[in-house]
């Protein structure tokens, strides 16, 4: 991740800042302490620290509890060590301590690296050593804790969103990217593999091939069309899970018919079964009408068989003629709609889903 | 597809073909000849179809959806006033169809249907009769129900409901007169009516949009 590797180039960056400040504060510093040496090893120590933090934060695998729990106790030792390094009477007026500002970088890292949880952490622990040293939490000594914890929360919680935020771009790039290639594709489809399926099934004598062609054009142009409308989360539009063929005509609305994602399957499968009843009983094409209606979605399946004509509807029923009807009643009632068939003599059968929102 | 038996028309019929595949444009044109309609003109792309249109007054334009330049329902819009438009288009493009009839085209037809079918399409869309498909019966009868909730938005008839629910379930003309207990012409004239109903509307909105932004006196 991009965003990663900056931010963790702008910790050792700020890590050799505030150990050039830490060096500037001992040199002002040092005619006070007790042991002078003492100080000048735990800054050379520091100074190594800070190349090798460097070195060890920038491979990705590497950041993990072993380190992070390493740069921890290393700078609160670090901070401690400022006991041995000045003297009481300094310490209790308030002097800085050896590391001073450098002591943040680890409540940083842990911040970037688990979040406002971490740097949290991480500063109560850093805050801890800083009242350890000093003996008693004085007045400076709690401002520099509340800030450490501050620090530690607001790089945390930012860092999360930064990461959120990333995350975000790099899916919109990523969608963009699949909608230009989806644009080019389509273009290119549409120039020449779709004319061609749509005139051999428009010049074809053999009914079986230009079935076929109009089939794969159909499913093709869909391929390439792509989702073009979002469907809010937990809905779906009806229309593309119904069943499609040569021989099966559908009007629809232009715009989504939108049921709970369940519903549209469940009526999809009814559907289906309709058309496949359809299929068997009619002369050999069949119809399917879609109604999105502000209380109910309709899908009506029709075939151009003979029809029954009225009162013998019973006589069907008997027959078995409507068996696959009465499951599909029972799929359909079960998400509360109903079934209707109807037939005219010589204009085929209808069979009506009906399914309220 | 279409909702009757052939029409019988004037075989002069005066016809102009719109795409912007050579092939199609090419095999669409052969089968007009054959049946002895005459092509006066052919464009490649929106902008000359609407020139061609307007230097040559056909009786049909064939027009495809999809073009460079102007888009189809973008010629339908510039021609219509003058032209009779039958819109040729794949399946799935059922929103520019929509847009395309709202614009003034009176006839729809997948490209995959047959020669017959277009050739008889042509004829019927010369003679005034609107080319209905159980698809775009669908089409249609989902925009009346999608704008129902807008007061300013045509309505249907409970007729007219009727008469397109049958289309679109498949019965030809005849079927739904029968039906019904209509004359086949009253049949016609309904599915007619809920086109012109969607265009009036239409165009009414496009001038109170130029109106509104001072685009029109």
């Amino acid at each position: 991740m991009r965003l990663d590797t900056a931010l963790w180039r702008a910790i050792a960056v700020y890590r050799v800042a505030a150990l050039l400040y830490a060096a500037g504060s001992m040199a002002v510093y040092t005619d006070t302490y007790a042991r002078p040496g003492l100080g000048w090893a735990v800054l050379a120590g520091m100074a190594v620290w800070t190349a090798l933090a460097a070195f060890l934060y920038a491979d990705p695998r590497r950041r993990g509890w072993p380190l992070l729990l390493t740069d921890l106790a290393l700078t609160a030792a670090a901070v401690l060590s400022s006991r041995a390094v000045l003297t009481a009477e300094r310490i209790a007026e308030g002097d800085p301590t050896v590391s001073v500002s450098w002591a943040a970088a680890p409540v940083i890292a842990w911040a970037v690296h688990r979040g406002w949880v971490g740097g949290a952490s991480a500063a109560v622990v850093i805050g801890a050593a800083a009242v350890v040293e000093r003996g008693d939490p004085g007045q400076a000594t709690v401002n520099s804790v509340v800030l450490l914890l501050l620090v530690g929360t607001v790089v945390g919680y930012v860092v999360t969103l930064a990461r959120r935020a990333e995350r975000a771009y790099a899916a919109a790039v990523q969608l963009q990217a699949a909608a230009a290639e989806r644009e080019r594709l389509s273009r290119s489809v549409h120039d020449g593999v779709l004319q061609a399926l749509a005139l051999v099934s428009r010049r074809s004598t053999d009914p079986e091939l230009a079935g076929l062609a109009a089939e794969q054009e159909g499913a093709l142009r869909r391929l390439v069309a792509g989702p073009a409308v979002a469907v809010p989360v937990g809905e779906a539009d009806l229309r593309p899970l119904l069943p499609s063929g040569a021989d099966l005509h559908l009007a629809a609305p232009a715009t989504p018919v939108l049921l709970p994602a369940a519903t549209a399957r469940e009526l999809a499968a009814a559907t289906a079964a309709a058309v496949d009843n359809a299929r068997k009983h009619g002369g050999g094409s069949a119809w399917l009408l879609v109604e999105d209606e502000p209380d109910a979605v309709t899908v009506t399946v029709r075939d151009d068989g003979p029809g029954i004509a009225p009162g013998r509807l019973a006589q069907a029923a008997a027959d078995g003629r409507l068996g696959v009807a009465q499951s599909i009643r029972g799929r359909v009632q079960d998400l509360g709609g109903t079934v209707e068939v109807v037939s005219a003599p010589g204009q085929g059968t209808e069979v009506e889903l009906r399914v309220p929102r | 597809m279409s909702l009757d038996e052939p029409a019988r028309g004037n075989p002069e019929l005066r016809v102009v073909v719109a795409d912007d595949h050579p092939i199609w444009r090419d095999a669409v044109e052969r089968d007009l000849a054959a049946a002895g309609l005459v092509v006066v003109g052919v464009a490649g792309d929106g902008e000359k179809a609407v020139r061609v249109c307007r230097a040559t007054a056909p009786d049909v334009l064939v027009c495809d959806l999809q073009m460079p330049g102007l888009t189809g329902v973008e010629v339908t819009r510039a021609v219509a006033g003058s032209t009779k438009v039958l819109v040729l288009s794949a399946s799935g493009e059922q929103a520019d169809v929509l847009e395309a009839v709202k614009a003034g085209a009176t006839g729809y037809l997948v490209k995959s249907a047959s020669a017959a079918e277009l050739v008889d399409a042509v004829r019927r869309t010369a003679a005034g009769d609107a080319v209905f498909t159980p698809g775009l019966a669908g089409l249609v009868l989902g925009e009346y129900r999608r704008t129902a909730a807008d007061d300013a938005a045509p309505k249907l008839t409970p007729r007219e409901t009727e008469v397109l629910r049958l289309v679109a379930k498949g019965l030809t003309a005849r079927q739904v007169a029968e039906r019904l207990v209509l004359s086949h012409r009253t049949v016609e004239n309904h599915v007619q009516n809920t086109l012109s109903k969607l265009a009036l509307h239409n165009r009414a909105q496009l001038v109170r949009y130029a109106v509104e932004r001072g685009l029109a006196d």
